[in-house]
Formats: structure tokens, C-alpha cells, sequence
């Protein structure tokens, strides 16, 4: 496994994020000039297909396939969009790629979106990030005047409408059909699927909606080929990963490395190991949603594969001692998921509900036997009969708290 | 002098601007009134009943007015492992309000989750302003003010 590679982070802290022009100096927009100037759009989209790439924000879609799906369709009027609707609590990695380089993004934004043929792309930021909302302001007005954006772009025949929206605070528009109902001006509830956003997304045109860390790949893959980017990392999905460190670790934050890594190996090498005088629980895996690591998974590879026994998600790493109190936890991750189910289908609405209160009584110690056996139940219609994935991520950790940790050992 | 109208002006009459103009108005008067959302509805030939349905689902829009002492406390995962429940508790059994619930006009507590303060929580907001790193005695001084 090849270390210390960077694609993301390459430039972070050594250029000014508010000036194109030190981008520029180091070698920003050449795949944007490559890919109009000496490839076809199927070409690139091959390379991403080659580069076996795959959706960064937690669910691992092959972003090649996604985009060729889309450029596939007859429709005239197709969209990009890019989710940076960034709101799982600590996770924070879309949010430092606009913050260290937000011309890198615009950049793959730019030729992800032309490769499916979309003459208007939209950002999704989330409406908390008002810092990153000026920069990314900015950018795209200095790209715009370099000639990247807009009519014409670089005197080709290429065309690019870039809108920025804002978000409005909901958790549930980081979902794509979620997402697209926002920007209709509609409430952010998931769609039915199929038919699926390559299909019928926005203004029931395709739509290609992809992670800002996925498109903030696309330039490397372009100008360095499909198949080097396939060696790096884990080989079922390969590339570097951005891993968000925080909790009882000694150096906190954002760090990319290869996927494929093993949690040890993050909290060990990368976070600098536990403070002293703490013990390891456990660590959570990809946010308030993510699976429970304990002792005996720390050796496991964190890939985007369905097979592996710890997904990676999002990519934040929670790293719990044992001086925490788990009612802490487990009152932060109900009353998050009670607030922000959006309450269109009744297992996520009830349940989260359910689950809140159960919680409640559970920390003031007065939790029944009927209650136990309720939120087996409603843990398992929550994973099985929701409308939309949110569902299976409110009982993923609920379950590996039943199931790992033996919270009830003492009521 | 802004207004609704002026507001308006400012954006097309397109679906995707909806959104936006929802913002800016429920930023600048407080809240949407009646009123004002039939000025939108009418602005987007929409119907009245389609404003309020993508109004009320979003957190950053309001359709009442908020009441006089308005009180969010983060529980974040950091800020719930330092100490949030307590807080709570205590703000409960001081103000004699209990979390979430709309009984009392005047008062309202509610809990957000992440506010992006993490290394100095626990974070508590009385009508937009940010105290951080509050304890459970900190927070009856923050509460005297207001009170």
C-alpha cells in the first residue's frame, strides 16, 4: 500500500484559498485544459470508470457508472449538482476542502459536469456554513473572470451555469432526492425510487448529484489516468479517504490517507494515539450514524464494500474512552434523529420519537421490561420498513450499543 | 426602508428561488407572516397552502414569531459526553419549562445539534447569543439576565 499520497490535501495551507492565481501557479485547471483540449467526454468518463472511484459520501456508488448514466440519457437538459450539505455531526471534511481549496473543487466540478453534458450545475452548501459560503463566492467569481465558467469556457464550445444554493438547516437534504425536492422549492423529503435522479432528478431531468470529496478527485484521475488512481488504497474501493479524528485522541482533525487503513492504524499513526490516563471504549465509525467499533474490529480494513465488516461512511473517526457515560451518547443520537427525521413515512417518525423517550426514562433509570422489548421492535422497523436509508442509520448505532456494549447490563 | 416587495424584486419568479426568498424574508421580519407568505405565494403563483408546506418543514424558517427568551443548547456528540443532560435538567427546574414544548409563551428551550464550537462546549444560545464552555452553575447567572 502505497503511504503518505496526496490528492486532496496536496495543496492545503500552502495556498491562499481566496487567490485563483496561486492555484494557478501550481498547476490548478490543467486537467480542466486537458480534458477540453485533448479528450472526448467519453474518454474521461472511461477514466473515471477505469479509476474504479466511488461516491465519498458514505453510501459508495461507482461515480464512473453514475456519470455515465447520466451522459447516456437523450434529454437535452440534464443537471450536476454537488452535495455539500455537510451535516452529520463531527464530520467536517467537505467543509475544510472548501476552506484549504475551493478552486480544486470548482475544478472537478466543472469537468464532471461537462463530461455528462449538464449546462447548469448547482452547489447544495449547507446553510450553516456561512465562512465557506464567501469563499466559495469568491472563487467562483475569479474562476468565472479566468474564463473556467461561464459561455465559452477556455474559447471552446463548452457552456457552465455554476449556482450556488443555500441550504436551510435539515439533515435529511443531504440525501439526493431529499436534496433536489429543496432546491424545487419543495419540502426536503426523499422521493420514491425508482425512477432514480440519473433518470428523473431535477425538474424530472437527469441529474448527476455527487460528494464535493468525490468531485474534488476527478482533476487528479484526469490528468494522472484511471488506472494509477485503482492501485492506490483498498482495491475493492480505492483511492485516499478523508478521515475526521476527534474525541480522546491526542491530535484531532481532518487527514486524507489511502482507504483500505484499519482504525488502529488511524488512531495510532495518524490521530496520535488516546491521551494518557484514558482508556479505550470504543469508536464510532462515519458520525452519529455509524457503526460501533470495539476492541476486536480495530484490525478490520475500513473500505466502501458492502462485504467489509465496518463501513467507512462518512469517514469520521469518534473515538470514545471509558470515562464517558453512554446515556451521554445515546440521548445525543436519539434527540438528533428524533429532530431531524423529516416525518414522511411513520416507522422514522414514531420510532425516533419512541426511541427518544425510551432513552429518556432510561437515563432517569426507570426504564421497564416493556420497554426493552419495544425498542428491539422498533429498532428492527426502523432498518426494515423506512422510506429512505435515514431509517437504517438511526438503528445502526442503537443496535451495535444493544448488541457490543451491553448497555443494559446493569438496569 | 426594506420590504417585502423589495425583497421580492431581487429574485425571479422560479421554483428554485423560493427557497432563498424564504430565508431572507423569515431572517429580516422574524418570522413569515400570513401576510407576507401571500405576498410570496402570489409573487410564484403559487398557492398559499405551498408556501407554508415547504416553510414550515426547514429549520432556519420561521412561521411564528419566536418567543421572548429563546433557548438552544447544543447536543453534539462532544457537547453530550461534557455535560449537556445536566444543563438541561437544570434549566427545566429553574424556569419550570420542559425541553421542546410550547405551554409557555414566553419561554422556550430547545436542543440543536452540532453549532460548530465543538472544542468549547457545552454551548448554550439565549436569543442568538453564544455562551460557551457553560456549567451547571454558570448557566442561573446566563439565565438571570433574561429572567
Amino acid at each position: 500500500m502505497k503511504k503518505n499520497i496526496k490528492i486532496i490535501t496536496k495543496h492545503w495551507g500552502k495556498i491562499n484559498p481566496l487567490r485563483i492565481e496561486e492555484y494557478l501557479k501550481e498547476g490548478g485547471y490543467k486537467a480542466l485544459e486537458k480534458f477540453i483540449f485533448q479528450m472526448r467526454p467519453e474518454e474521461a468518463i472511461q477514466e473515471i470508470e477505469a479509476s474504479n472511484l466511488c461516491g465519498r459520501g458514505g453510501a459508495g456508488f461507482p461515480t464512473g457508472k453514475k456519470l455515465k448514466m447520466v451522459a447516456e440519457r437523450k434529454e437535452k437538459e440534464k443537471y450536476f449538482i454537488c452535495n455539500l450539505d455537510e451535516s452529520e455531526p463531527g464530520t467536517y471534511k467537505d467543509r475544510m476542502i472548501v476552506k484549504n481549496n475551493p478552486q480544486l473543487l470548482l475544478e472537478g466540478l466543472i469537468i464532471s459536469a461537462l463530461t455528462v453534458g449538464a449546462s447548469k450545475a448547482f452547489i447544495y452548501l449547507n446553510g450553516n456554513y456561512e465562512e465557506e459560503k464567501y469563499i466559495l463566492e469568491k472563487a467562483l467569481a475569479q474562476a468565472e473572470k479566468e474564463k473556467f465558467l461561464g459561455e465559452k469556457i477556455l474559447s471552446s464550445g463548452y457552456n457552465l451555469e455554476l449556482k450556488l444554493f443555500f441550504g436551510a438547516g435539515a439533515y435529511i437534504c443531504g440525501e439526493e432526492t431529499a436534496l433536489i425536492n429543496s432546491i424545487e422549492g419543495k419540502r426536503g423529503e426523499p422521493r420514491m425510487r425508482p425512477p432514480y435522479p440519473t433518470e428523473k432528478g431535477l425538474w424530472e431531468k437527469p441529474t448527476a448529484v455527487n460528494n464535493a470529496e468525490t468531485i474534488a478527485n476527478i482533476p487528479w484521475i484526469i490528468l494522472e489516468g484511471g488506472k494509477k488512481f485503482a492501485t492506490i488504497g483498498a482495491e475493492c474501493s480505492p483511492g485516499t479517504k478523508l478521515y475526521i479524528l476527534s474525541g480522546a485522541i491526542n491530535n484531532p482533525g481532518v487527514f486524507e490517507a489511502p482507504t483500505g487503513i484499519t482504525v488502529r492504524q488511524l488512531i495510532k499513526e495518524i490521530g496520535g494515539g488516546i491521551p494518557k490516563g484514558k482508556k479505550f471504549w470504543f469508536a464510532q465509525i462515519g458520525g452519529a450514524s455509524g457503526v460501533l467499533a470495539i476492541g476486536k474490529d480495530l484490525d478490520a480494513e475500513l473500505t466502501f464494500s458492502k462485504n467489509c465488516l465496518i463501513p467507512l461512511g462518512s469517514g469520521s473517526v469518534l473515538v470514545i474512552d471509558k470515562s464517558v457515560e453512554i446515556y451521554d451518547l445515546l440521548f445525543s443520537w436519539s434527540d438528533f434523529f428524533r429532530r431531524e427525521s423529516c416525518g414522511k413515512c411513520l416507522p422514522c417518525r414514531e420510532g425516533t420519537f419512541r426511541l427518544n423517550e425510551i432513552i429518556q426514562r432510561f437515563e432517569d433509570g426507570k426504564i421497564s421490561q416493556r420497554d426493552k422489548k419495544a425498542l428491539g421492535q422498533i429498532l428492527w422497523s426502523l432498518e426494515n420498513t423506512a422510506f429512505c436509508p435515514f431509517g437504517k442509520f438511526v438503528a445502526k448505532p442503537f443496535q451495535d450499543a444493544l448488541e457490543r456494549l451491553d448497555i443494559f447490563k446493569n438496569v | 426602508m426594506k420590504t417585502t416587495e423589495k425583497i421580492l424584486l431581487n429574485y425571479d419568479p422560479e421554483k428554485e428561488n423560493l427557497l432563498p426568498v424564504l430565508k431572507e424574508i423569515s431572517s429580516f421580519f422574524g418570522f413569515i407572516s400570513e401576510k407576507n407568505a401571500q405576498k410570496i405565494a402570489d409573487y410564484f403563483s403559487l398557492s398559499l397552502s405551498q408556501i407554508f408546506e415547504t416553510a414550515s418543514f426547514y429549520d432556519f424558517l420561521k412561521v411564528k414569531n419566536s418567543p421572548q427568551i429563546f433557548i438552544k443548547i447544543c447536543s453534539g456528540t462532544v457537547c453530550a459526553t461534557i455535560g449537556t443532560r445536566k444543563i438541561i435538567k437544570e434549566i427545566e427546574n429553574k424556569l419550570k419549562i420542559k425541553i421542546g414544548d410550547d405551554f409557555n409563551p414566553r419561554i422556550k428551550l430547545e436542543t440543536a445539534s452540532c453549532l460548530g464550537h465543538c472544542g468549547e462546549g457545552p454551548i448554550v444560545i439565549v436569543n442568538g447569543q453564544v455562551y460557551k464552555k457553560v456549567t451547571v452553575s454558570s448557566i442561573h447567572e446566563i439565565l438571570e439576565k433574561y429572567v
